[in-house]
């Protein structure tokens, strides 16, 4: 017989046939190993829509630019484009400048949740130029004057088919302080194999928007392309040239690839903890998988012996476990990537709604799966499971025989290096070296805490090994229990030593707890700071800003008519008018915000770092960077900070630091009359207002919310409250990916146990036959589960401390460049703790029960 | 008169009006009518004239590489004034639209390229008021010196070709004193200005080939506000070079019966520049078959017979007009208007090449009126 004919054979005969006799197990293992795939796989694919939304954005419309030109601070005026097109020359190169702004539909009632209103993003094009973008296309199509419906009319918008909207309809839209409405006047063109424009994108004609974002004269991009034909790439590379040429430093010119990996780059950091997050359950599985495996070796022996027997080559027996490991893969992989899709679809919401808060506008709401993902998933799957499977297998193919023929031999310690305490105290001087290691820093200025996420997995992989211990502790420890019950004393014989299994089963609880605790304690930390920060800053008693403005990413601001307006109000005593402005500085984007000096000195508004400036800074040429942006420029307090405006580049002394929790790009404050200077643009992000009369907030608000519709006033007490509630929110994710993981150890606690009680199925036939009770094989049982999961637990639980400062001091730090003060929080750890024991004691007495009505000729 | 975007004609036989009986001087809109008599000055005549509602500059030639690899080259820029919109707040800049269109033919693969462009009136687009200066994106037409035009054009990133054009004959004026009449209507006319022979130079860049090109062109410029009569449904115009030094311009208006409108005409231009016109009734135009275009399905005439009395010889001749390429079609992607412009050789009768032409074909293409909605 051919290898592969004998291999069929041990497949159907030998492998499968104990997957037909506990198809239970079978199942949990391929439900284990899917869960650690779809958590994965939800991530990477919620991660993908958020980024190609980003990118559709600028490619829906324009297609794939060639490259793009904006300014570092600020618009470009349109006196830029004849410039441009002349460096040019006679080059074939389409020129689509680009207008954009943000907007929110308008609703009835005042806004109480920040972030809960529709956003949307206004595109302005040049509509009777985009037509010539039509002889590009590869195919003609049926031709009309696709945008003709929108020309000469101020309020028409193009709307994508996804929102629904028939032509011929009013949206109501705040942008600014003003609501408008916009008159729908057609859908946004679909070309053949091009993705559909998202939801949120809206498009009007270049000088409509302009008018309506009173934004007359001014470009935020000139987007680049150039004309197909077989000279393309050399045309690329010569206008790219040219335009460098004239822009002399004054535009910044991004490749559609370098705009592309602007949005990976600027979430890379969030991403990376996200994916690293979503391994735990993945890496837990992989530890199960192995289990499951090495148990059923232990199991099969019998019949691996008598395969050698019958000749079978040990070469053949190995491949043959290894066979199984890949059919678990792939049913893994399969599930995996059903339920991961599945799981994406909540998880995409949730990271679009971070990204939106801390990054830019997202419209993703849905992920797609492609044949690619599915592959990706699948093979993730099986390498995870030939990986976990292989040690089995090469177990399986080298016992010698009279270990095989010894059916009752009961499973061993497990690795002496893994039992080794010694191992403990290297790794976590290993972890604790790694952790000083400096971040590393990407173009753009993103970080990532490389030493720090060593250091995690060696305290992590501490932390399994030191479950093993306190499991053989524990075991001693409650081995006096013994003498009062047999059941007792049957458990405690099973812990003291523990076996391998055992150790496996505890080391992967300890893996989730510790992380889902070490989380728990940045999240506690982070909450605990952000309150003392939101305590010491937010001191005014009302916040207004345009009701458009509800995220990171809002462009909608309060003109100058209105905030002069409401800080001339009787009932102001004093006003702080915020100015801002994305600017690009070497390393990256960055804010830039305009301030009053004055206030802040006399309000204290601002959280300084290392004390208040002293003495307080000549505003001429002052400014307070952030401590993100001195983690990610390098600067310092006393040091100088070249910001671009469109007067020019501008040097500044740094006067102080100041913690930010809102931002992790940076922020630059200097005195808000040079940024109008510089700026040209009084237009306000927000203004602060302090009351005469504090107890008058309430009444304020409704008043200025029923003469300003266009304006959004938050209370303290409520903006206090909206800021902590957006925080928790962008957490959300975080706790279900964890929860995923714990649930999954639980699991794997479940299928250790059914593992060992199926070893031990000729000891359990004798206990009943001597008369134990089902009830008391259960107690047994659920007394050894139990004492794995509170080891796991607790290991779990030293190591989360580890990792608490780890994330705390190092990766968040490094990674966002946020101080956090360090909170432990208590109850959510205890809950913690008593779900996972619970949990733990829940499967283990169901698995005693029916373990105690296992057939006594059951094997497996 | 010189061809007319099938686009800027439809959009003026929805806008033409009833001209009065009197010889107005300006439409209902207000747009300018043209005046016999006017008297031109240059160089500020050869630039935009934003008073009248349509101009054209219109650029037509034949080119041949050092190795004697012939092609066929048309370079078209149109200004429009805008319709008046209804909010003056979203107007666009100029209120004028901008349309061009270029062509080359390449006579040894047969390959007929083609691209049009439109842009508002504004950064990208542009036609200067007191000079040959005219831009739409990439593409331009100015006068570099005295007489001397550069035509920058390039179609898609297939072909670019940058060409000086130096006049070998005096502009000549088309029509009685002055004015080109199109129609009975009496606002439906022209001015119309005329390059007959420009020695032509440059480079062509064709995919990766560069070729230094030498040939000869024609160059058209026309204003107008209201030119065309309603009843006529397209028109066939082509330039003759003529190897012995004459030149020819001829069009036959096509009325919705299939007949000539009485106001078609053809004009013989000496080698001096003298120009004379021949009556609707003294020449004809025949279609010489038929060649349906695989893009649009228009049917036109694949090449045409000109039946008149050469005037230096005082006999009629009937010289045909035979395309280099069949298909040399511009199928219009953004107006969705589709028309045939090419180059074409003129045999006599007894086959002999006697000379260069381009023919334009405009009409055939379904209901212009259609097109438009």
């Amino acid at each position: 017989m051919s290898e592969a004919g004998l291999l069929r054979l041990l497949l159907v005969r030998f492998s499968l046939r104990h997957w037909r006799r506990g198809p239970g197990q079978a199942l949990l293992l391929v439900v284990i190993l899917a869960l650690g795939v779809a958590v994965y796989f939800s991530i990477r694919l919620a991660n993908r829509a958020v980024l190609a939304s980003f990118e559709r954005f600028t490619e829906v419309i324009s297609r794939e630019t060639d490259f793009v030109v904006s300014a570092p601070a600020g618009s470009l005026p349109e006196s830029v484009l004849p410039k441009l097109r002349a460096a040019l020359g006679a080059r074939p190169v389409h020129l689509i400048p680009v207008l954009e702004t943000t907007a929110v539909r308008a609703r009835g009632d005042a806004i109480e949740e920040l972030g809960s209103g529709e956003s949307f993003r206004l595109v302005g094009l040049d509509l009777v130029g985009l037509q010539n973008l039509r002889e590009e296309d590869a195919t003609p199509e049926p031709v009309r004057a696709e945008w003709a419906g929108g020309l000469g009319k101020p309020n028409a918008v193009f709307v994508s088919r996804a929102l629904g909207v028939p032509p011929g309809s009013e949206l109501r839209l705040v942008v600014d302080d003003r609501i408008v409405t916009l008159e729908i006047a057609g859908l946004i063109p679909q070309r053949r194999n091009e993705p559909a424009a998202p939801r949120a994108l809206l498009i009007m004609d270049l000088p409509a928007l302009q008018a309506l974002a009173e934004r007359r004269g001014q470009v935020d991009r000139v987007e680049f392309f150039i004309e197909a034909g077989p000279l393309r790439a050399e045309r690329r590379a010569e206008a790219t040239a040219l335009i460098g040429d004239a822009a002399q430093g004054r535009w910044l010119i991004a490749t559609g690839t370098d705009r592309r990996a602007s949005g990976a780059l600027m979430t890379r950091a969030f991403r990376l903890n996200l994916t690293a997050l979503s391994f735990i359950a993945l890496a837990v599985g992989l530890y199960l998988i192995f289990q499951a495996l090495d148990g059923a070796v232990l199991r099969r022996r019998q019949e691996i012996a008598i395969l050698l027997s019958l000749g079978v080559e040990e070469r053949t027996i190995g491949r043959a476990w290894l066979l199984e490991s890949l059919l678990v893969g792939v049913l893994g992989g399969g599930l995996g990537a059903l339920l991961g899709w599945c799981g994406a679809q909540f998880a995409v919401r949730a990271v679009g709604r971070t990204v939106n808060v801390l990054y830019f506008a997202t419209s993703a709401e849905s992920a797609d799966l492609r044949w690619e993902e599915i592959g990706w998933a699948m093979l993730l799957a099986v390498l995870a499971s030939l990986v976990a499977g292989w040690l089995p297998a090469r177990t399986a193919s080298r016992l010698p025989p009279a270990q095989l023929l010894n059916r009752f031999q009961a499973a061993g310690p497990g690795s002496r290096v893994l039992r080794s305490g010694a191992l403990v105290v290297v790794l976590v001087g290993l972890g604790a070296l790694a952790a000083a290691v400096p971040p590393w820093r990407l173009q753009g200025g993103a970080r990532i805490a490389l030493g720090g996420y060593v250091a995690a997995l060696a305290w992590l992989f501490a932390g399994g090994l030191l479950s093993g211990y306190l499991l053989g502790w524990l075991g001693r420890l409650l081995r006096p229990c013994g003498h009062r019950s047999a059941m007792a004393r049957l458990a405690t014989s099973h812990l003291a030593p523990p076996s391998g299994r055992h150790r496996l089963a505890a080391a992967s609880l300890a893996c989730a707890v510790a992380m889902t605790a070490g989380m728990a304690i940045l999240v506690g930390s982070f909450e605990r700071t952000m309150q003392r920060w939101i305590g010491a800053t937010f001191q005014a008693e009302l916040y207004v800003s345009s009701r458009g403005a509800e995220n990171a990413s809002s462009q909608n601001r309060l003109r100058a008519a209105t905030w002069q307006r409401l800080a001339a109000d009787p009932a102001v005593a004093d006003a702080n008018v915020l100015h801002s402005a994305d600017v690009i500085f070497p390393g990256g984007p960055a804010a830039l915000v305009g301030t009053d000096f004055r206030y802040a000195r006399e309000n204290g508004s601002v959280a300084w770092l290392g004390g208040a400036p002293e003495p307080w800074p000549d505003a001429g040429d002052a400014a307070f960077v952030s401590e993100a942006f001195v983690e990610r420029f390098g600067v310092r307090r006393g040091g100088v900070v070249t910001v671009p405006t469109p007067a020019g580049p501008q040097t500044l002394r740094i006067a102080g630091v100041f913690a930010d929790y809102g931002s992790e790009r940076g922020t630059v404050l200097i005195e808000r009359t040079r940024f109008l200077a510089w700026f040209q643009d009084d237009a306000a992000r927000s203004v602060i207002v302090k009351l005469r009369d504090p107890d008058a907030a309430e009444t304020v608000r409704t008043r200025w919310l029923a003469e300003n519709p266009g304006v959004q006033v938050f209370t303290n007490a409520h903006l206090r409250a909206e800021v902590l509630r957006m925080f928790r929110q962008t957490f959300t994710i975080t706790y279900a990916l964890e929860g995923i993981g714990v649930a999954v150890a639980v699991l794997g606690l479940t299928l250790t146990l059914i593992s060992m009680l199926l070893d031990r199925h000729a000891d359990l036939t004798t206990l009943r036959a001597l008369g134990v009770t089902r009830g008391g094989i259960a107690r047994s049982t659920a007394l050894e589960g139990a004492a794995t999961a509170l080891a796991g637990l607790l290991a779990g639980l030293a190591a989360s401390g580890l990792l608490g400062w780890l994330l705390i001091h190092v990766i968040n730090k490094q990674t966002f460049g946020w101080t956090l003060l360090l909170a432990v929080p208590a109850p959510a750890l205890l809950l913690l703790a008593a779900l996972v024991l619970l949990a733990a004691l829940a499967a283990a007495t169901a698995v005693g029960l029916w373990g105690a009505n296992l057939p006594a000729d059951r094997e497996e | 008169m010189k061809p007319i975007r099938p686009l800027l004609l439809t959009a003026l036989l929805f806008l033409a009006t009833r001209a009065p009986a009197a010889e107005p001087s300006l439409t209902p809109d207000g747009f300018a009518l043209p005046q016999p008599g006017r008297h031109f000055v240059f160089p500020r005549d050869h630039g935009s004239h934003p008073e009248f509602k349509i101009e054209w500059w219109y650029v037509t030639g034949h080119l041949f590489a050092e190795d004697g690899r012939r092609f066929g080259y048309q370079a078209t820029f149109f200004r429009r004034a805008a319709d008046r919109p209804k909010n003056a707040a979203a107007a666009p800049a100029g209120g004028q639209i901008h349309l061009a269109h270029m062509g080359l033919l390449d006579t040894k693969t047969g390959r007929f390229l083609h691209q049009e462009r439109v842009n508002l009136e504004g950064w990208d687009a542009r036609a200067s008021t007191t000079t040959l200066d005219v831009h739409n994106g990439p593409w331009s037409l100015r006068l570099a010196e005295a007489e001397v035009m550069r035509l920058a054009g390039s179609v898609r990133g297939d072909a670019q070709f940058e060409l000086e054009l130096r006049p070998r004959q005096p502009l000549v004026v088309f029509g009685e004193n002055g004015v080109s009449r199109k129609g009975a209507d009496a606002g439906a006319a022209s001015h119309y200005l005329t390059f007959p022979r420009l020695a032509t130079t440059g480079m062509l860049t064709l995919g990766a080939e560069r070729l230094r090109v030498q040939g000869e062109s024609w160059m058209d410029h026309e204003m107008s506000s209201s030119q065309l009569a309603a009843g006529q449904v397209g028109w066939d115009w082509a330039c003759l070079q003529l190897r012995n030094g004459q030149s020819a311009m001829v069009y036959r208006m096509r009325r919705a019966d299939g007949t000539a409108d009485p106001f078609s005409t053809l004009a013989w231009v000496s080698p001096e520049g003298r120009v004379r016109h021949v009556a609707a009734a003294d020449f004809s135009l025949t279609p010489l078959g038929q060649w349906r275009s695989p893009q649009s399905g228009a049917a036109y005439p694949s090449g045409m017979e000109l039946s008149a009395v050469e005037p230096t010889t005082g006999q009629r001749v009937r010289w045909r007009l035979v395309p280099l390429a069949r298909d040399q079609e511009l199928t219009g992607r953004i107006t969705g208007l589709a028309y045939w412009e090419g180059a074409c050789r003129i045999l006599d009768e007894r086959g002999a090449d006697i000379g260069s032409a381009f023919l334009e074909l405009t009409g055939y293409s379904g209901d212009l009126r259609q097109g438009l909605r």
